[in-house]
């Protein structure tokens, strides 16, 4: 496998965490990646890395209404996380944000997860919006229960509904 | 790189179908894990595999559980072991299915992290703070132990 060589942000981790919009003809409009690059070896000031594999990946789209769908596909938990946040941040930026996230394409949350949806949560509302969470499976329901997070995330069937509730 | 095995000589040569075997041998996995990404991977994969052995469908109430706490700790043990781990020492993760109990192992040669086991569900304004809760919570057994420079890690649900 190749190793091509990343930059250095100083973050003491055995993995480093690099985000990038690929949104501008690079990749699939309104499609977010972060690439995790492992690093391999080397000193203070030059350091090896690898690209691994990301767990999660996620698309945006717009309605007529003016709210933002934030889909993501994946595993929603420690890797795959901050690829939400940036998601969010993104949404957020386009004044008082109206978000629904459809969790559909989710097949696991973990903690971090759960932390990126709360810091979401944080966002929107900071900005004078508001977020749904939509079609969350099973083990995202159970999670959500356990944590008693359901309480302040009240989840909806469907995107259609979620986005009838604003 | 993250190197994998099913350790039951039964486990690699049987077909994994969906219905459960009574005369099944205990279902047994090892992995030696490296990366946080594969690693978490793995963790996924061999609960796949439970699933199959035991016949248990996806949505299983008490395999979405041991999962979730599964890669609770297995998320905890394999980033402090790659912050602190001598050169990214390798983690050791056993699963082994017997009598419908599910018990997970690791050993790793991260800091010793006593003081992480008690804490409480954090308030749900709070961004982080819960894996080791809900493991706990959803758990039979969380053992952990420290042993000289090396963590030992058990967690145990019944199915």
């Amino acid at each position: 496998m190749s190793s091509p060589v990343g930059l250095h942000l100083g973050l003491p981790a055995m993995q480093e965490i690099y985000q990038a919009g690929l949104g501008d003809g690079r990749g699939e409009p309104g499609l977010l990646a972060t690439h995790v690059w492992e690093l391999l070896g080397g000193g203070r000031q030059s350091r090896r890395y690898r690209l691994a594999t990301v767990s999660l990946e996620v698309q945006s789209r717009q309605t007529d209404a003016g709210v933002t769908v934030l889909a993501p596909s994946g595993r929603l938990d420690v890797t795959g996380a901050p690829t939400l946040k940036e998601a969010v941040t993104e949404a957020v930026k386009t004044g008082q944000p109206r978000l629904v996230i459809d969790l559909e394409g989710v097949s696991f949350v973990d903690s971090t997860g759960l932390g990126s949806v709360i810091a979401a949560l944080k966002m929107v509302r900071s900005s004078k919006g508001d977020l749904r969470l939509a079609a969350p499976n099973q083990q995202v329901r159970v999670v959500l229960e356990l944590t008693t997070l359901d309480r302040v995330f009240p989840y909806f069937a469907t995107v259609e509904d979620a986005l009838a509730d604003f | 790189m993250t190197v994998c095995s099913r350790t039951s000589p039964r486990s690699r040569t049987r077909s994994l179908t969906s219905d459960p075997d009574p005369d099944a041998q205990p279902f047994e996995f090892h992995a030696t894990l490296t990366r946080l990404d594969d690693g978490l991977d793995t963790l996924h994969h061999s609960v796949d595999l439970l699933r199959q052995r035991s016949g248990r469908p996806a949505d299983d109430r008490n395999v979405i559980l041991f999962e979730t706490a599964l890669a609770e700790i297995g998320s905890n043990v394999l980033i402090y072991t790659g912050k602190h781990g001598s050169g990214g020492s390798p983690v050791e993760y056993d699963l082994r299915l017997e009598a419908d109990t599910a018990t997970a192992s690791f050993t790793d040669r991260g800091p010793p992290i006593h003081n992480q086991l008690t804490r409480a569900m954090p308030a749900p304004t709070s961004e982080a703070g819960r894996g080791i809760a809900i493991a706990r919570k959803v758990l039979d057994e969380l053992g952990y132990k420290r042993d000289g420079e090396v963590n030992h890690w058990r967690l145990v649900k019944r199915l």
